[in-house]
């Protein structure tokens, strides 16, 4: 198609050719236009099949209202073409349709079944006979849906990410906008301005109707635009779609970047004090027989194609609309060549005659009170029937081109997620908010007003208003504007026409769900009278388009259809994101946290398998073997180092520190002995054990305390939580990423220690729990502590961050004659296993009690302390029907370990399996299980249930723990 | 147009002064307890009282995900049931609840989480329920858009496969309940607030509408999110819940990509794939109590960034709407199901948290033994009030809950 | 990323900050001759009033303080001026 002879208005590089593929051709456009639009240009008309009755749907509007020209683009299912920019090379197929493009559809019978599948269709039937109904859901999944994603589909690109706070944010890009954001940006404010299409000047942007004198609106527009660019504090965001508004004030946005920007999209929030919305209106579909035609389209549509792109819509047109600006379209295009056989107005009065009488300078008839009856051809219109809404006066009228609209609707979606209400105006037919929340304010045509300069002085006023909210009052000026928007003429009186008097067979509310007006009938016929419940039970407006299409339609037309006076029309419910937006583009950036130990490049050189730990990175084994045999093995007979850093690790200090200690932990702290740790456990107020460590005094009212990995960051959180109350005296500091921990294991642990220290580490100068600070190597100051946790001689150095790799390359070369060996949490957690030591998570629940774990000795009644979970450790005490944790051993020593987490049953379940391993100590599985107490003497019998056992039980005897060195002697050695 | 009002739960009824029950809240558990009472037990004389519309509250907000691989034997044979109901639920009401039986892949990231599931499994397993763990390989055959490489940064180890689960229309769950308790004389009352709970002699006498007292002998709080306001400002009950949002959104609408409903606990997050095409998808909480229904940027973002860790082609696809309901979490997350204690005649059922859903129908049908007979049938007796005194938490969730101040 | 608190030592800060600490109960209770339902009533139930409520928060991704402040839970926005004038407040009593 020839482009018309270039306008001002003109938004395309005529002279840039770009081409796309579409199907298995190539099509020739210019840069800046959109991909529906270069297809448009080249005679493509239809561009998509609908959801259910595969009917064929073309171009309608331009800011994706609705899902006819959604295709695949390069892979990416669902992409709105009348708004997406076209780039030279893109691949783009037709969807819902059996071949590539849309123009033929096998499955366009459908449309004949309309009739057989009314509102409420799937609930009635399908479900009769039972067996029908797997076969039927494969026919409705194969049939729904739209676009297709590829399972190994990868997007490409950048997305980003920006988080701009604003004094005032103006959503927006046109008049109102524009103003307001320039109003608020008068005094100094950080403006930002977001704008959905690529540029700015919205309404105004392609229009040469006058704005003031012989000014055309577009020029004042890019009057507009220069002025914003222009000032400094307007931060300006164009191609940005405004998908949120949430508490306080956030907005979130996504911005599409050209091929010049850094990034494909990215997420915007901005935090803004104040905002104004000035989203201005879309069109309300004008509804008929075959009202979703090809060839069918809004005034906007037309109008833009013509004025923004070149593209002249159609060569023979027939108008029926309810609008001024359907009036204005009509004259313009007529100026750009298009043939209008007639305008149908719904209106019998209230148009600008000044328009009225342009349509008939031009020769085109214009009839008040007339409405499209029906569209009429197959894949494209070819005629159109249209007559008076009261009368029966028909007349057909050939066409190609059928520009149809009902009237305005203003854009309220992001004062629907704020939860504003929206009550229906009977005079514009709009609904518009009751009341809005502080810092928001409205503006522009999406409050009724028409008049440009009415429009523009609303801006101005509410980025004023927006300016006092943060704190740049101008009482006069503001009184002075409201005088001046009071001089104008009210919100003209809005059509509220949905429908010419059709039976509604093919009369479409919604395109993406396909939902006709007899649906809807059909909905209020089963008693569904609330337009959210007929939304609900129709779909009509839950598609691709958000309701774009039917939002106003819908409750307008249950209102007029149930004739109830009293009742004025209820909108449904809009939500966010009010365009729909990529997760790509949600996704962001990486935001993924994880900590390393300062070990952590010599574990991995050192072939450590490292894994996810909560926040941490850690190694569970360094050799294939996944039981980490020679591991366990090394510790034991010989001597091993763990990298232990992710401990949890504090000091408490301060005159009420050991009051502190004494909420939190079940032992006494008083009774703590010099020189030696006191293990100990912390309970919340069910008495239930959530985490174990040792406690040291280092000092007057001063203290060193680990707790596990899983708690370290928690810890201060819940010793402030429980003494909020109390206003103690008392300072907690977090030392567990400032300091590392090498744990050194093994019955030649100590030859290794000798060699790095002078001081006297034999067992009597230093036993076990006990703790001293030492200086390794003559230069690394390290807290060591004898502790047995994996069940052999066995410290613990807690040393300086910076210092952990250190300390670590001088104990493994001072072991290296004896073939000193990593372990990792696999070795460990067979290691405590033998020892019974328990792993708080692994063998506890978050019903587990300190009783139930075997751990109750640890708890001191301490009168006065009221300690966490003291009372429910009273209460239970010697409550019975728990589940409490026993060691096992399988009744066949040969046997495989049974696998964690397999249930204990006799005719119930009576517990489970928290981890067997095979133990290297004695030659045979052994494991922890959490068991009902009846069933937790040592001896019992019990019956395992591995998964998918097929009722084939292992045997299991209750065991004493520990199963390895039963007095400890290899710890205390 | 006029039409002939044939509502498919009855005419609007005229209000009577008494009714056998009053069941507060007109979600699914209020709907089906109320049906069950009809056609169980021969209590025709009900009146549902639902202050907005029926379905409003989670009913309408869930993702309609059913399943019963559920952690204690407690809770095992209730979901069973459940699952068993929904064949004979559709045949009994002649609506179609459409169930999609196409089972559950919960994914397991580590090992640790692979026990957690063998848990799961054997226990289910024991008590009959059609579930398995699956390796890696077979997660993949499953569902072929996973990603199953080492680059999420949690990959996946593995997971279990619950055949026996799947979706439904959860609006036709409500629909279908309210015509068949209709059908059997319920009355239904939209927009009616229950304002008070008279209660003479430690008995329930009456409940107060904002359209007049009904006297009654008995009275069912099952009004899900606002269960827990209920019964403490109308009874001065306090319960161990909060009251959470809880989020979900859909993506626009795509030709059969996920075949199976799949979650993943470490990622926080589950999605399937709807009859219509679009991916519902869903699992977190804001954790402070809140009765807004508000989403949040916060959520959605999380929840694409999540989602698409390890189903990777989803990025490619736009999320187009995202809502809130509310969630009654109790600290164990399993409901408080009891009645007559405190007071005589007072039932509840709530704390059902996100589980409110699944458990619907086979909740109804044992709530309504309840009421009928006024003795606790055994399967609901350990959902009793009374366990949080005892300190007897029902260890639905091994891991500590992250809402409450407590843990 | 919805609504922001106001800590008392940094200020207004976006919600996701902070960390929620249950109604405000008042202090620990005695514990001797404590019934199990009363322990019960102040460990675990909540009065889930839907309005304004007061209760604890933390400053978790801050300051770390722990602070009392009043919220409407049917709008999720801080009840203005009850921040402020906290301190003065007694906590509420226990019923």
């Amino acid at each position: 198609m020839n482009r018309i002879d270039p306008l001002e208005t003109f938004r395309i590089q005529p002279s840039q050719k770009i081409s796309i593929q579409y199907g298995r051709k190539s099509y020739e456009g210019v840069a800046g236009d959109t991909i529906a639009g270069l297809l448009y240009g080249n005679g493509i008309r239809v561009f998509s099949r609908s959801l259910k009755y595969h009917r064929p749907r073309g171009l309608y509007s331009l800011d994706g209202e609705c899902s006819n020209t959604m295709m695949r683009v390069d892979g990416m299912p669902n992409v709105r073409t009348e708004n997406t920019p076209a780039r030279n090379g893109m691949k783009v197929t037709a969807q819902n349709v059996a071949g590539k493009t849309a123009d033929t559809d096998p499955m366009a019978f459908m449309d004949k079944l309309g009739f057989a599948m009314p509102a409420g269709f799937y609930y009635r039937t399908l479900h009769k006979p039972a067996k029908m109904w797997p076969v039927a859901i494969k026919k409705i999944r194969k049939a729904a849906g739209l676009g297709v994603m590829d399972p190994d589909f990868r997007i490409e690109g950048y997305f980003d990410e920006i988080y701009p706070t604003a004094d005032v944010c103006v959503v927006g890009g046109g008049p109102a906008g524009m103003t307001a954001a320039l109003a608020a940006a008068a005094p100094g404010l950080r403006v930002i301005l977001m704008e959905n299409r690529p540029w700015l000047g919205g309404v105004f942007d392609y229009r040469p109707a006058a704005y003031e004198g012989d000014l055309p609106l577009y020029q004042r527009a890019a009057h507009l635009a220069r002025k914003i660019e222009e000032t400094p504090n307007i931060r300006v965001f164009t191609h940005t779609a405004v998908v949120g508004n949430y508490n306080d004030n956030l907005v979130t946005a996504f911005q599409r970047g050209n091929e010049t920007d850094p990034f494909d999209e990215r997420y915007i929030e901005i935090r803004a004090r104040s905002i104004v919305v000035a989203t201005g209106c879309i069109e309300r579909p004008l509804l008929f027989e075959n009202n979703d035609r090809p060839g069918v389209m809004q005034v906007g549509c037309a109008h833009r194609l013509a004025r923004t792109w070149g593209l002249l819509p159609g060569r023979q047109a027939v108008f029926s609309i309810g609008d001024d600006l359907g009036l204005e379209a009509a004259a313009d295009l007529s100026d750009l060549g298009l043939e209008i056989a007639c305008v149908a107005d719904t209106r019998m009065d209230g148009q600008d005659e000044t328009l009225i009488d342009a349509l008939s300078r031009r020769n085109i008839p214009v009839y008040r009170g007339w409405i499209a009856y029906k569209a009429h051809g197959a894949k494209q219109v070819k005629k159109v029937t249209i007559g008076p809404l009261a009368g029966v006066q028909r007349q057909d009228i050939e066409c190609d081109l059928l520009v149809a609209s009902a009237g305005l609707t203003p854009l309220t979606g992001l004062l629907s997620t704020r939860q504003v209400e929206l009550l229906f105006d009977r005079h514009t037919g709009f609904f518009l908010p009751a009341g809005l929340p502080d810092g928001i304010h409205t503006a522009g045509r999406m409050l009724g007003f028409q008049d440009s300069v009415k429009i523009e002085i609303s801006g101005q006023l509410a980025g004023m208003e927006a300016a006092a909210d943060c704190g740049f009052n101008a009482p006069g000026e503001i009184d002075s504007i409201k005088v001046r928007i009071n001089a104008f003429p009210g919100p003209a009186l809005g059509s509220k026409i949905v429908s010419a008097p059709v039976k509604g067979k093919k009369t479409f509310i919604c395109f993406d769900e396909d939902t006709t007006l007899k649906n809807i009938d059909q909905a209020m016929a089963d008693g569904f009278d609330v337009p959210e419940l007929i939304k609900r039970y129709t779909s009509a407006g839950t598609g691709p388009g958000q309701g774009g299409i039917p939002g106003h339609n819908l409750p307008l037309y249950v209102a007029q259809t149930q004739q109830s006076p009293d009742q004025a029309p209820r909108s449904t419910t809009v939500r966010a994101p009010l365009i729909p937006t990529l997760m790509a583009t949600y996704a962001g950036t990486q935001h993924d946290m994880c900590k390393r130990t300062a070990l952590h490049d010599s574990q991995v050189a050192s072939g450590g398998k490292m894994e996810r730990v909560g926040v941490w990175t850690r190694a569970r084994r360094f050799a294939e073997d996944t039981k980490a045999l020679a591991e366990i093995k090394n510790v034991r007979h010989n001597v091993g180092m763990l990298d232990a850093s992710t401990l949890g690790k504090f000091r408490i200090h301060g005159p009420d520190a050991l009051k502190a200690l004494q909420r939190v932990y079940v032992s006494d702290m008083d009774k703590i002995v010099d020189g030696r740790v006191k293990y100990s456990a912390m309970c919340n107020e069910d008495g239930c054990i959530i985490d174990d460590g040792v406690v040291l005094k280092q000092g007057e009212n001063d203290y060193y305390f680990t707790t596990s990995t899983g708690r370290a960051g928690q810890t201060v959180e819940w010793i402030r939580y429980h003494t909020r109350y109390d206003h103690w005296d008392f300072n907690i500091v977090n030392l567990t990423d400032a300091c590392g921990v090498i744990n050194l294991a093994g019955p030649n642990a100590r030859k290794v220690l000798e060699k790095v220290t002078t001081a006297d580490v034999s067992n009597e100068a230093f036993p076990f729990v006990g703790w001293r600070d030492l200086t390794l190597a003559d230069c690394i100051p390290a807290r060591t502590m004898r502790l047995g946790f994996v069940g052999e001689l066995s410290y613990e150095f807690h040393v300086p961050a910076s210092y952990t790799q250190t300390l670590w390359n001088i104990l493994e070369a001072a072991g290296k004659e004896l073939g000193i060996q990593n372990f990792g949490l696999e070795a460990q957690n067979g290691l405590r296993l033998e020892k019974g030591h328990l792993i708080i998570g692994s063998e506890s629940e978050q019903r587990t009690t300190l009783h139930d774990v075997g751990l109750g000795f640890l708890w001191d009644r301490k009168p006065d302390a009221n300690t966490v979970g003291a009372v429910a450790l009273t209460q239970t005490e010697h409550q019975k029907d728990r589940l409490k944790l026993v060691g096992i051993k399988m009744a066949d020593a040969s046997a495989a370990a049974p696998k964690d987490g397999s249930a204990i049953v006799d005719t119930k379940f009576q517990g489970y399996i928290c981890t067997a391993r095979f133990s290297e100590a004695l030659n045979e599985p052994i494991g922890m299980a959490l068991v009902k107490d009846a069933l937790a003497e040592p001896g019992t019998e019990l019956n395992i249930y591995e998964d998918s056992c097929n009722g084939q039980l292992l045997k299991a005897i209750v065991a004493k723990m520990p199963f390895y060195d039963s007095d400890g002697s290899r710890m205390k050695m | 147009m006029k039409f002939k009002k044939k509502r498919l739960w009855g005419d609007t009824p005229t209000m009577k002064t008494a009714y056998d029950a009053v069941i507060i809240g007109g979600g699914l558990h209020g709907l089906a307890t109320a049906y069950f009472l009809s056609r169980h037990h021969g209590m025709q004389n009900i009146a549902v009282i639902e202050k907005r519309y029926i379905g409003f509250g989670g009913a309408g907000r869930n993702t309609a995900i059913v399943r019963a691989n559920q952690r204690t034997q407690e809770n095992l044979p209730l979901y069973q049931e459940a699952l068993d109901l929904w064949p004979v639920l559709t045949r009994e009401l002649n609506f179609n609840l459409m169930f999609y039986n196409c089972g559950n892949l919960n994914l397991a990231h580590s090992e640790a989480a692979i026990k957690a599931m063998r848990m799961n499994v054997s226990a289910a397993q024991f008590s009959g329920v059609d579930i398995r763990l699956v390796d890696r390989k077979e997660c993949k055959e499953l569902i072929p858009a996973l990603d199953i490489s080492d680059k999420p940064r949690y990959p996946i180890c593995g997971g279990m496969f619950h055949p026996a689960g799947g979706i439904l229309r959860h609006d036709a769950v409500v629909w279908g309940l309210a015509k068949g308790a209709a059908k059997n004389g319920v009355h239904i009352f939209q927009g009616t607030e229950a304002t008070g709970i008279d209660v003479e002699n430690g008995r329930v006498a009456a409940v107060d509408t904002s359209r007049g007292k009904i006297r009654t002998p008995r009275v069912l709080n099952s009004a899900g999110g606002y269960s827990a306001d209920i019964s403490y400002r109308l009874l001065g009950i306090k319960l161990p819940i909060s009251v959470l949002t809880i989020q979900a959104m859909v993506t626009q609408p795509l030709k059969p990509l996920l075949h199976h409903v799949i979650s993943s606990g470490a990622y926080h997050v589950y999605a399937n794939q709807t009859l219509k095409g679009e991916i519902a998808t869903g699992a977190h909480m804001d954790p402070w109590p809140n009765y807004t229904t508000q989403t949040t940027g916060h959520y959605i973002k999380h929840q694409a960034e999540a989602l698409t860790e390890f189903l990777p082609c989803l990025k490619g696809v736009k999320f187009m709407r995202h809502w809130a309901g509310l969630a009654d979490m109790t600290p164990d997350m399993a409901p408080i199901m009891d009645g007559n204690a405190p007071v005589d005649g007072y039932y509840m059922d709530c704390g059902w948290g996100y589980f409110g859903f699944k458990s619907c129908a086979v909740t109804g049908k044992y709530m309504a033994e309840f009421m009928a007979t006024g003795e606790c049938p055994d399967i609901l007796k350990p959902f009793t009030l009374k366990r949080f005194e005892e300190h007897r938490l029902m260890g639905e969730t091994a891991a500590l809950v992250q809402y409450s101040a407590d843990n | 990323m919805s609504f922001t608190l106001t800590c008392p030592i940094c200020g207004p800060r976006n919600a996701y900050e902070f960390g929620y600490g249950g109604e405000d109960k008042g202090p620990r209770p005695d514990e001797k001759d404590l019934s199990p339902g009363d322990w019960c009533d102040y460990v675990h139930m909540n009065r889930c009033i839907a309005g304004e409520s007061k209760e604890w928060w933390i400053h978790r991704s801050g300051c770390g303080i722990w602070f009392t402040t009043s919220r409407d839970t049917t709008c999720n926005l801080e009840v203005r001026g009850k921040a402020e004038e906290k301190d003065a407040n007694p906590p509420l009593e226990k019923e």
